[in-house]
């Protein structure tokens, strides 16, 4: 039985129709083609989903679409675009961060929020931040190196 | 070569910037109109014969629109490894689209296409299979035992194949040697966790052609072998080029059971049908073999390999898959090859279980080898009092010396040698500490491990796929598109091979894009595998650029009245030598060529003639002239916690003869990943199952454990060593595979180090570690 739900994603509000048990990914990406958003793993191991929620990095694969409501949510193409990027989304080009770049979008997300947090992280807290974003191809050397461009270390 | 003006330029990759805002190019984005969503029903059972399947229940729930079982897809037996011709005699054909007998957990047994994947989900659960359950093997030395449940009809003891081969006289090599050394070394099934999942989506037109998106890293390969297994002729599949895929690191070289039941659902239904794995099915789809080698060399006492002996148990798993071929790479490439012996003599044995498939994974059956190589290395020098670099630099091959797999061909750049010199150095190897001699609870050591790679470019393997082609346009505005059905599945060879295509174009990097096709408008390419995209598709991107720029200049000849011979191209501008005044841009003349019948500029029309007149292109279809070898040094530090069991490693230092750099940053970014999969390997990923279901307990990242980046060090340093290979473009060869085989027995030589303790098994576990230092 699907319900009829309002969420607010990139300050854009949506009416979306969704079954209960449908995932804030799946209507990201199914319902809203928001497809930056990516599924990895569906089960919050790989944090190739991450998403802002009210400006905290989730997965929205361990989210509830339902529960999204009411909350401002903020999907990588929220962040910048490709005539304006982000600081950390530039910083990502430039360092040579993206190999296949599925974990990309993901990374980004919660790179931002690392930032946010703590905007001059030492390498550790670095690492020890994005210890929840898998990355396959890079050995994530260039993407710790990224962050610290972005965060003009 | 010193003027080089895009190749050996770090330039950004064209996709990042793509993929910084969303990555709209991946397979696993495709959506057609109408399309139905597919899902497959897997066998419980790890060994089975299917007695009945009752469908009438799921073909009864709304919005499904079809359902197949083994009776409904075609019976034609096939392997589905990519690189090889499906009808080769090498290989070997033992699966089926769906089977009436299940041969390992997990194994798709019947598939549904509904208009939504919740109600493509609920219908599994509505076919009722009624399952005569079989006695099942997991251990290979079990399933050679006589008794052991028969997996395959009429195959003995469940060997499916017994590979060996040699040079010279073994036993007398042993008799010449002063000291003999013998050990066992196994590794595990791992896998290689691409972040995309595999993805597909068939579309079948009326008259039954076939036209299929995904994420494989073989475009050809899945237009072939897709072919083979549904009946069809070739010419019937159409694959789609993604203009980039989400990984693959070998796990895509093989048809999926998700492409030929996407086009069977997409027959019978009329509509586009898209399959995606969840990653539990990626995790049961391919892994790496996991291996026992035995492993005996024999020594003179001034460090001379007199002969070696090896001999490597396979667990191929339920079905032949890569099995065979991986065991002949391992053997060749890893085992034997590594160093000079003049008496050698290797026996394989793959064995069948009831396992999930085996499949390609970076390496091939290299890193299994390295494992035991260099780790017997390291305990033969430890015994004997040789310095590690000086006993390989004493038994490695050098530049000139003849191909060891072909001794026809010569190593033509072969810098193995100045890797490990040049490593050694940089790492302060000569401040190494003697093994187990640190203090304290947390012990530091350093380690080294070496490796050549000997199939970059496969040219003289028997039925293995080499060639490669391209296809570049020049463009009005002055820039090119190039064409290649080399997949980019995230090394970011599409930026390289522009680079090449620049260079030789002269053009700038900016003006050259890769421009996607398909298997009807592309020639054929060999698989993104093997270390051969920047060796084979380079060479032939070169060709074709040279083919596009000779056309380019005759043209430019007539416009400005030259012979083309005098003419050059650089940065976009033709110029007559020694005379630059004279000038014009590629722009121009390509405006010349591809315009109507006058041209006008600012003296008024201008007649063109027939001569001059069509589209400025260049094609090749070529296969590279040898097998250019890369090679690689690495030297880790870690630090052993005697309390924890716990290793990090500390600092990695990679020396690499890589031919030539093509683009540093991205070649960096290769070898940091490769370290990353070596760590994995080395000291904590391992695929487990149930012992008595054959289930695999490890089918998400939350059980899955792989580095994040608070696992990898700091300290990566790359040294590239340039040898300038004779037949590569421009001097390269390739690079991908040889960082992550060597990790594994640097790490374990580095903890040997440490701790004074030897491991011959992967991965090394804190458990392990503990249990070797009586803590446990």
């Amino acid at each position: 039985m699907k319900q009829l739900i309002a969420l607010e994603v990139n300050g854009d509000m949506h009416e979306i129709a969704v079954e209960a048990d449908a995932t804030l990914l799946s209507v990201l990406r199914d319902n809203l083609g928001l497809i930056g958003t990516k599924r990895g793993c569906d089960s919050g191991g790989c944090g190739c989903c991450t998403v802002h929620i009210d400006g905290k990095a989730m997965y929205s694969c361990m989210m509830y679409a339902l529960s999204a409501q009411g909350r401002k949510i903020t999907t990588i193409e929220g962040l910048g675009s490709a005539e304006k990027l982000d600081p950390v989304q530039d910083a990502f080009v430039k360092e040579g961060a993206v190999q296949c770049g599925y974990c990309t979008c993901g990374m980004i997300m919660t790179a931002k929020q690392l930032l946010h947090d703590n905007p001059h992280p030492v390498e550790e807290a670095i690492r020890h931040g994005i210890a929840g974003n898998l990355c396959r191809c890079t050995g994530y050397h260039k993407i710790v190196e990224a962050i610290k461009t972005a965060a003009g270390n | 070569m010193t003027n080089l003006n895009v190749v050996g330029k770090s330039v950004l990759r064209q996709d990042a910037y793509e993929k910084v805002v969303g990555g709209k190019g991946f397979p696993v984005n495709i959506s057609l109109p109408g399309m139905l969503h597919g899902k497959m029903l897997r066998s419980p059972y790890p060994h089975a014969r299917i007695l009945s399947i009752d469908t009438s229940r799921a073909e009864k729930l709304p919005g499904v629109k079809a359902v197949m079982t083994p009776k409904d897809v075609p019976q034609i037996i096939f392997n589905p490894i990519f690189f090889m011709p499906a009808d080769s005699m090498a290989i070997h054909r033992d699966m089926l689209i769906l089977s009436d007998t299940v041969r390992f957990a997990g194994q798709p047994v019947a598939a549904v296409a509904a208009t939504t994947v919740a109600i493509a989900e609920q219908a599994l659960s509505l076919i009722d299979v009624e399952y005569e359950e079989l006695p099942a093997v997991f251990d290979p030395e079990d399933a050679m035992k006589e008794g052991a449940p028969e997996i395959h009809a009429g195959v003995k003891n469940n060997i499916r194949a017994t590979p060996s081969f040699g040079a010279g006289d073994v036993e007398q090599g042993f008799k010449e040697a002063d000291y003999v050394f013998e050990g066992t070394y196994e590794t595990q099934r791992v896998h290689t966790c691409y972040m995309e999942p595999r993805v597909c989506v068939s579309d079948t037109d009326s008259s039954g052609h076939v036209t299929i998106y995904s994420s494989i890293a073989h475009l050809f390969g899945l237009r072939e072998r897709l072919a083979y297994a549904l009946g069809l002729p070739v010419s019937k599949v159409t694959a789609i080029q993604a203009p980039y895929t989400g990984g693959s690191f070998g796990s895509k070289l093989d048809l999926a059971y998700i492409e030929a039941l996407s086009a069977l659902l997409s027959a019978k239904t009329k509509k586009p049908v898209r399959l995606e794995h969840t990653r539990y099915e990626d995790f049961i789809c391919n892994a790496r073999h996991p291996m026992k080698v035995y492993l005996k060399t024999g020594v003179k006492k001034d460090g001379t390999i007199t002969a070696r002996y090896a001999s490597t148990l396979c667990d191929t798993s339920a079905y032949s898959a890569h099995g065979p071929e991986v065991i002949m790479v391992h053997a060749y490439f890893g085992l034997m090859l590594g160093y000079r012996a003049p008496h050698t003599k290797w026996e394989g044995t793959v064995v069948y279980t009831n396992n999930m498939p085996g499949g390609a994974f970076r390496g091939y059956g290299a890193p299994q080898a390295a494992f035991a190589v260099e780790s017997q290395i390291d305990e033969i020098c430890e015994k004997l009092g040789f310095d590690p670099i000086e006993f390989r630099l004493k038994n490695t091959p050098r530049q000139g010396d003849p191909h060891p797999f072909n001794p026809e061909w010569k190593l033509g750049g072969y810098a193995l040698d100045q890797c490990l010199t040049k490593g050694a150095e940089r790492m302060g190897w000569s401040n190494r500490a003697k093994a187990g001699s640190a203090s304290g609870t947390k012990k530091r050591g350093i380690g080294m491990a070496a490796h050549p790679i000997w199939v970059s470019g496969c040219v003289g393997f028997p039925d293995i796929y080499e060639h490669s082609g391209a296809i570049i346009r020049l463009n009005v505005d002055g820039t090119a598109y190039l064409s290649s059905a080399t997949m980019d599945i995230g090394s970011g060879q599409n930026t390289t091979l522009c680079q090449i295509a620049a260079e030789e174009l002269g053009l700038k990097f900016e003006s050259v894009r890769m421009a996607p096709g398909n298997t009807d408008n592309l020639p054929f390419d060999a698989p993104t595998h093997a270390s051969r995209v920047t060796y084979s598709s380079g060479n032939a991107v070169k060709v074709a650029a040279a083919d596009a720029k000779k056309n380019l200049l005759e043209v430019a000849a007539i416009v400005m009245e030259a012979n083309a011979a005098d003419l050059e191209v650089r940065d976009g501008m033709i110029t007559v030598k020694g005379a630059p005044a004279k000038a014009m841009s590629v722009a121009d003349v390509v405006k010349r060529a591809e315009s109507p019948f006058m041209v006008v500029g600012a003296q008024g029309p201008t007649p063109t003639t027939l001569k001059e007149k069509g589209t400025i292109m260049g094609i090749s279809s070529v296969a590279p002239p040898a097998n250019a070898s890369p090679a690689v040094a690495e030297f880790v530090e870690v630090e052993v916690d005697t309390e924890t069991g716990q290793v990090k490693v500390l600092r990695a230092v990679y020396a690499h003869d890589l031919g030539r750099v093509v683009n540093p940053a991205a070649a960096q970014g290769q070898v940091e990943g490769g370290l990353q999969q070596g760590i994995g390997y080395a000291l904590m990923e391992q695929m487990l199952f149930d012992p008595e279901t054959g289930a695999c307990l490890t089918s998400d990242f939350l059980d899955y454990k792989m580095p994040t980046a608070v696992e990898m060090p700091s300290k990566i340093e790359c040294i590239f060593i340039e040898s300038n290979e004779p037949t590569g473009p421009y001097g390269a060869k390739s690079l991908s595979e040889a960082c992550l085989i060597v990790p594994a027995p640097a790490i374990a030589n580095a903890i040997y180090n440490a701790i004074g303790v030897r491991f011959h098994s992967l991965p090394i576990t804190p458990e392990k570690i503990l249990a070797a230092l009586g803590k446990l």
